[in-house]
């Protein structure tokens, strides 16, 4: 005989299972954590570097670092003293909370207040995981153009800091400012806009005190 | 490009559902997608074909797949509006921008169609 069954089971139930035990474990370390998206090359490792040495003067930090392949990206971060954990995801295109959630117990949580986690580089399936994350980081870098924030709506719509990166090309490219502010205007408007060179160091520092900020806010100035 | 694992994920639950109701074999699963996420159709059809190879499925189960708008809700006035290309959350009564998604972020299985278990209760 045939039978209909009524589930009504989001997909991505599990993920977000996981990404509930991500937050108790944060909540329970007073750990802010960050979830670092771009496409491919937007310059996500160097801005990392560049903040590093303003970012370990103010809070402990620590790092994920996710590939597809190799240790690079692990290795540049550690050298400069910084505690990174690297995950290898062998093809898949993104992150998910289950892979966060072990490179996690490779850490010593209750010496971290701020946990970095680098995406896969691309714009598209990061999005839809969450990985139990304070903020939405993404960057955009002048070379791609500033039509990426509405070619890629989901991705910019969920996001609630983007910065802009490679400024110092800026003269090179036909990127407008204007352009990009109107877009976010319509898709979300609250999202906040910092531009930066990794490469040279400009604005880096700005952003980072905004970072530090929003860690202090939420756990206060002791940590 | 994630949509073999999301269709991973979607065979795991239902292994889980089918065996929890005592369904034999799937005919037909119906998912619920919006267009304000990154799930595409065509791919999600593409996976379902690697995977309903599975003895769970019959040879000739079919994935229905219901799309729905992405649809806002202006906190301002109230004006419920479909969102244009996905990307212009702006009120079209009052240009207001606080906008809520009511539709648009779904992506569930919403049922499943199979043949029962034989049983020999008597």
């Amino acid at each position: 005989m045939t039978i209909k069954v009524d589930l009504g089971t989001p997909l991505l139930a599990r993920n977000e299972e996981m990404a509930e035990e991500i937050r108790y474990l944060a909540a329970e370390n007073q750990i802010f954590i960050v979830n670092i998206m771009s496409s491919p090359g937007a310059g996500k490792t160097t801005l990392l570097e560049q903040a590093l040495g303003y970012l370990t003067k103010e809070l402990r930090t620590a790092v994920i670092e996710g590939d597809i392949a190799t240790t690079r990206d692990a290795d540049r971060i550690s050298a400069h003293g910084v505690e990174a954990v690297q995950l290898n995801t062998e093809g898949a295109c993104h992150l998910d909370a289950r892979m966060v959630y072990r490179a996690m117990q490779k850490l010593d949580l209750t010496q971290v207040d701020l946990l970095l986690i680098e995406n896969i580089g691309n714009l598209v399936c990061p999005a839809e995981f969450n990985l139990g994350e304070d903020l939405r980081l993404v960057l955009l870098s002048t070379t791609e153009g500033n039509d990426k924030v509405v070619k890629y709506p989901v991705m910019f719509r969920d996001a609630q800091m983007l910065v802009i990166n490679k400024v110092d090309l800026l003269p090179y490219t036909d990127f407008s400012r204007e352009e990009l502010a109107g877009d976010v205007a319509g898709l979300n408007p609250a999202l906040e806009i910092f531009y930066t060179s990794a490469r040279s160091g400009e604005g880096v520092e700005n952003w980072v005190k905004r970072l530090v900020g929003l860690v202090r806010a939420k756990y206060g100035v002791s940590s | 490009m994630h949509e073999m694992g999301l269709m991973a994920e979607m065979v795991d639950l239902l292994a889980e559902s089918a065996k929890e109701h005592q369904v034999r074999r799937i005919d037909k699963v119906k998912l619920i997608v919006g267009k304000m996420t990154n799930a595409l159709p065509d791919a999600l059809q593409m996976a379902f074909d690697v995977y309903k190879e599975q003895e769970l499925f019959s040879p000739s189960a079919v994935l229905e797949i219901e799309e729905r708008e992405t649809i806002g809700h202006c906190a301002e006035c109230g004006t419920t509006f479909p969102v244009r290309d996905n990307a212009l959350f702006i009120c079209p009564s009052c240009q207001g921008l606080r906008i809520d998604i009511v539709s648009g972020r779904e992506l569930y299985i919403e049922n499943y169609e199979g043949e029962e278990e034989t049983r020999y209760d008597n």
